[in-house]
């Protein structure tokens, strides 16, 4: 084994949360007494283990160690078994205080455990607090809910919907049941995918609040896309599964736990590992969530894909965010199996020429929990608002330049950035010397007075930073501001060294007249003009009529209400800054609230997804974009949200 | 009997619904009558009546303007029925079961030589419906319970909706939605459940002797080439599934009914999953474990949340449901002396995205928007609705919009405001405030909205009426 091949292992060993790394990567992951085992369901109940048909194939994640109360009811999570169907409470459930305590028939996957609620209220609760730890982990730090609550409630059985739903206004996670083709039920709270891309939403909001508000194109695909690859790679990061899946439909490598090379090319592995696990995920419940993994492996690359026009819908263009991930992930796979160009071995062959099924599986699911780590990172590097894909994938190659300043050996970021360019994804930064990573503050900064202890918590320090460099930053000081959020950090290195950053997020919104638009050069498309320039008692016959959820007022300015912002439409930007340890500013990830491109282009695009409405009792418009429960439907009938049709 | 000379369109006041009489004129001979759906949801207040009451004198008003004349012994004839699509408020007049006051068998005397309908209803279809079958005739088996199956679970589902709205109504202030909202919700529902006498009335009516049913898709036979000289007649939608899978998402690349999911088991079809929750052995078994615990203190406010939740999850359900209804519908292009009449029924945008956008790689659907550019009467489609008039796709290539008067398109809206919710996921009012403007100013518009504000109700203040003169003649109305 080569130097080079150790290093490797070391470096993507840093999930604390999944039990088959934990014997490479104890030096990085928290102390073992911080954490504890769970058994849970490894992917959905349909997916059953190799020659015994009968028993559900499970799997152990490692979960922030904890006192919980019943419920069970812990210091992020609440879980609440209410059924709303049938307005009945099934109880506070008592959950096993340590892994030899749980039921045997729950590790053995015995099918008892599909009806048995106490286990369901475990396996939701594991995977919904892995997914937090997998990303507090990543982070470096704590994460907080969005909705300022510290505990987030959970429905497990919230009602008969072939539907599940993140819900910011009701704090929670909700998971219907629905009738199987059979008549049994079927349990969205038993699938690993379903949770965690649920969770993943919840997360994605807690980190940056702007992206539901509505944007691009790219912003609605965005917590689609972003929450599935974010559940598949959470999927893929559990080895059993993986090598379950690469045994499937081969009895040879079943019996011998060994595989041939013809069954590792990237064809081979994308119809095994991506469509084999999209085969076996329950069918009922492929059909009530869309189907997303088959569907992402089978969108063709396509540099124009996402000018054609069925990709505009937020859940098909979502897809080819993720098409573009996995295909990336099994090409490094592939490379980590091979080898790549000579910088590194591979895995080896065996006497026969075989490779050994364990270590494939183990290699696809340390790159599977790798790339979910770069994804995560890369929401500190991204824009408040307005998100592209493009922001996203600079995002990731930052994130993991950071960490991992050499490529060269497994080419994380080279097969990232060719893998999106395939589907027409470039990196939104420009920079030269370092492609797709972030341009680092153009000019020199002030320091002076600011002070660096309070920088890394302190809204009002951070602002003052802004102010005081207002020129440098190109901050633009004429508009409404808030710093959102300011937050320290510390990641765990490469070589197991510390990186200490404070990334600050600040927000910015102003409402403008049509003559105002204009005079910015900030195109206006023909309906929007017309409704802006209506007289305010005719704009109230089509005003939003009060439907139970709330305007995002700030967005539409503060005092959005007010009757003198009638005839006036809000626009937004922000930045983040990304500080170093020692205080210095390294990223400023910027969108104008004037840049004129980018404005023009997300009014023509709320113009035509119908977004804009006048506000009744006048004020500026507003917007308001669908629920996420909303989005899951549409995307589960496969039906169009597009309104460019629509009057 | 050669070309028409002229044709006058009746659109009655149905309140939320549908119900158009044609009557193509002939230089000689007597008019031939055409009826293009008869539903009802609900009457405006102004009229302080009933569908049982109101819906058989529609039917006796019908019949009179198609020839019945008791005193003379005159029978009266209907050429041909359209039921554009399952909903109630297209076809629930048809019903003869005393829903409507029996206005359906009214309409059965007429003895209409062609009922049509679209290829979805057929009842003889292939259990995988992917297309019509050639005949109505076709024996009835078992290949067609699937399809049947699916729109049985898309009925079952709106039952359930409708058994929720009640129930929560019934609660009064402790309801989880807006009685506002219930009452939309059941107003959604109630028009997506089967109307089953309507539908054996329509089906018994293809069936009679001298008639015949036609089940018609994009690009077939219309069925009225031998019912209306000098008329030509072009089916536009719905597609088949085969046509235009986009029509059919319903049906997953699986074969899971995504309809059957939501709509419960096919063992205990007499249950409503959604409304009732699982079967009493589930519940039982459940309940049991749980040991009937009360909801602790820390929990009852997201315990309520989740029944406001389960509320607007039902709603956005059945009105995706209606949604999916809807584009079953059927569009007819009448054509006859140099004029063209569109009929959209209510008709969404994947139906029409397949006729004006994507059938023939485009360039049939290309030939399709020209044909229709210069169209002289448009039914405007669904009520109104925010998605069912194409803008890019068919408004904005309408070229007889802002004509002067006397060649300026003409079109006819049945609607009632306050009724329908609106689409999926969106907030929209059904008629569409600014489609309505844009008719106002761009067409010559007939609404059975202004026919409510009508004081005294005669006879004459039951319908919209318009006539079109073939080109040759003076066009007028």
């Amino acid at each position: 084994m080569t130097i080079e091949r150790r290093k490797a292992k070391v470096l993507v060993s840093n999930d604390p949360t999944t039990h088959t790394r934990r014997d490479r990567s104890e030096r990085l992951s928290p102390s073992p007494s911080a954490t504890r085992q769970m058994t849970v369901i490894a992917q959905d109940p349909s997916i059953r283990t190799d020659g015994k048909k009968s028993r559900i194939l499970m799997s152990m994640v490692r979960v922030p160690a904890e006192i919980l109360a019943d419920g069970p009811r812990g210091y992020r999570v609440h879980i609440i078994d209410y059924d709303a169907t049938t307005e009945r409470f099934f109880g506070a459930h008592t959950l096993p205080k340590t892994l030899e305590e749980e039921p045997a028939n729950w590790q053995r996957g015995d099918p008892s455990i599909i009806e048995d609620f106490r286990f369901h209220a475990q396996n939701v609760y594991a995977l919904v607090m892995k997914t937090l730890a997998r990303f507090e982990f990543a982070l470096g730090r704590r994460i907080g809910w969005s909705f300022g609550s510290h505990q987030i409630n959970i429905a497990p059985h919230a009602m008969v919907d072939a539907n599940a739903f993140y819900s910011p206004a009701d704090q929670g996670l909700v998971f219907g049941y629905f009738a199987g083709e059979d008549g049994q039920p079927i349990y969205s709270c038993l699938s690993h995918d379903v949770v965690v891309h649920e969770t993943t939403h919840a997360l994605v909001d807690a980190l940056r609040e702007k992206y539901m508000m509505p944007s691009s194109p790219d912003q609605a695909a965005f917590h689609e896309g972003y929450s599935d690859v974010i559940a598949l790679l959470s999927v893929f990061s559990q080895r059993e599964l993986v090598e379950s899946l690469l045994c499937h439909n081969d009895p040879t490598a079943r019996k011998r736990r060994t595989i041939s090379p013809a069954r590792l090319s990237t064809k081979a592995l994308n119809a095994s590992a991506l469509l084999g696990l999209a085969e076996q995920m329950g069918r009922e419940m492929r059909t009530a969530r869309g189907d997303a993994l088959r569907r992402s492996v089978e969108i063709p690359a396509r540099a124009q894909i996402l000018d054609e026009p069925g990709f505009e819908e937020p859940h098909r263009r979502g897809e080819v965010f993720a098409a573009a991930v996995l295909s990336a992930f099994v090409e490094v796979w592939q490379g980590r199996i091979f080898g790549v160009n000579h910088a590194s071995e591979g895995l080896g062959k065996l006497a026969d020429g075989r490779y050994s099924v364990r270590r494939v599986a183990e290699e696809g699911s340390e790159i599977a929990d790798y790339l979910a780590t770069m994804l995560i990172r890369a929401l500190d590097y991204l824009p408040p608002v307005h998100v592209t894909f493009g922001d996203i994938l600079s995002g990731m190659l930052t994130a993991d330049m950071e960490i991992r300043p050499d490529d060269s050996l497994y080419q994380f970021r080279k097969r990232l950035t060719e893998r999106f360019a395939a589907y027409g994804i470039y990196p939104a930064s420009n920079r030269k010397d370092l492609p797709g990573i972030w341009n680092p503050p153009e000019h020199s900064l002030s320091y002076e007075r600011v002070h660096f202890e309070s920088m890394r918590s302190d809204p009002d320090e951070v602002f003052r930073f802004l102010w005081e460099n207002r020129q440098a930053l190109k901050f633009r000081e004429d508009v409404y501001t808030r710093v959102l959020s300011v937050r320290p950090c510390m990641r765990v290195g490469v070589d197991g060294f510390t990186l200490r950053e404070t990334v600050a997020e600040y927000y910015q919104v102003a409402n403008f007249t049509l003559d105002e638009l204009k005079d910015h050069g900030i195109r206006v498309p023909p309906g929007l003009a017309r409704l802006l320039r209506d007289e305010p008692s005719r704009r109230r016959d089509t005003a939003r009529e009060g439907s139970g959820h709330d305007d995002h007022d700030e967005d539409s300015g503060p005092d959005a209400d007010d009757e003198s912002l009638t005839r006036t439409v809000a626009l937004q930007g922000g930045g983040t800054l990304v500080f170093d340890e020692f205080g210095r500013l390294k990223y400023h990830v910027t969108n104008d609230v004037l840049n004129r491109e980018r404005q023009s282009r997300r009014l023509a695009d709320l113009m035509r997804f119908g977004y804009f409405r006048p506000r009744k009792g006048g004020g500026a418009l507003t917007t308001r974009a669908p629920e996420i429960s909303s989005m899951h439907r549409l995307r589960s009938r496969d039906r169009s949200q597009t309104l460019d049709e629509g009057w | 009997m050669t070309s028409p000379t002229s044709v006058t369109i009746r659109s009655f006041q149905v309140g939320f619904g549908d119900c158009f009489l044609l009557q193509f004129n002939y230089a000689s001979g007597e008019p031939r009558n055409v009826l293009i759906d008869f539903g009802t949801t609900g009457l405006p207040k102004t009229l302080a009546t009933t569908p049982k009451v109101h819906m058989p004198l529609v039917a006796q008003e019908i019949a009179r303007l198609c020839g019945k004349d008791a005193g003379q012994g005159k029978k009266g004839k209907l050429h041909a029925i359209v039921a554009t699509h399952r909903h109630k408020d297209h076809i629930s007049g048809f019903a003869t079961d005393g829903s409507n006051g029996g206005s359906g068998a009214i309409i059965s005397e007429l003895q209409p030589d062609v009922i049509v309908q679209p290829w979805t209803e057929d009842p003889d279809a292939e259990e995988d419906a992917l297309r019509p079958t050639n005949t109505s005739r076709a024996t009835p088996s078992a290949r067609r319970r699937r399809f049947t199956r699916e729109l049985n679970a898309m009925h079952g589902v709106a039952e359930a909706s409708v058994a929720y709205a009640q129930a929560e109504l019934r609660k009064g202030a402790g309801a989880a939605l807006s009685i506002r909202a219930l009452g939309k919700l059941q107003f959604v529902g109630e028009d997506n459940v089967k109307n089953l006498s309507a539908v054996k009335n329509l089906i018994a009516m293809g069936k009679r002797r001298g008639a015949r049913a036609y089940y018609v898709h994009y690009g077939s036979k219309s069925g009225f080439e031998g019912v209306l000289p000098g008329v030509t007649v072009t089916v536009l939608g719905p597609p088949t599934l085969e046509q235009y899978d986009k029509i059919g998402t319903m049906r997953s690349r699986d074969d899971v009914e995504f309809w059957h999911l939501l709509a419960g088991p096919r063992t205990a079809a007499a249950r409503r999953p959604l409304a009732d929750g699982f079967s009493s052995n589930w519940s039982r078994r459940h309940r049991d474990m749980s040991g009937r615990s009360p909801l602790p203190p820390q929990s009852r406010w997201f315990a309520s949340r989740l029944g406001r939740l389960r509320g607007q999850q039902v709603m956005e359900m059945v009105t995706a449901l209606d949604e999916e209804m809807n584009n079953t519908s059927i569009i007819l292009l009448f054509e006859f002396g140099g004029r063209k009449l569109l009929f959209p029924g209510d008709a969404q945008l994947e139906n029409w995205r397949h006729a004006l956008q994507d059938v023939g790689d485009g360039k049939e659907a290309a030939e399709n928007v020209k044909h229709l550019s210069d169209i002289d009467f448009y039914k405007v489609g669904h009520h109104g609705s925010l998605n069912a008039t194409p803008k890019k796709m068919l408004w904005e290539k309408l070229v007889n919009r802002k004509k002067p008067v006397a060649k300026r398109l003409r079109t006819m809206l049945s609607t009632m405001p306050g009724r329908h919710p609106g689409k999926t996921g969106g907030n929209s009012e059904v008629p569409r405030k600014t489609l309505l403007d844009a008719l106002k100013s761009d067409t010559l518009l007939l609404s059975t909205d202004d026919l409510r504000k009508a004081k005294a109700l005669k006879t004459t203040d039951w319908y919209q009426e318009i006539t079109i003169d073939a080109v040759a003649a003076k066009p007028g109305n």
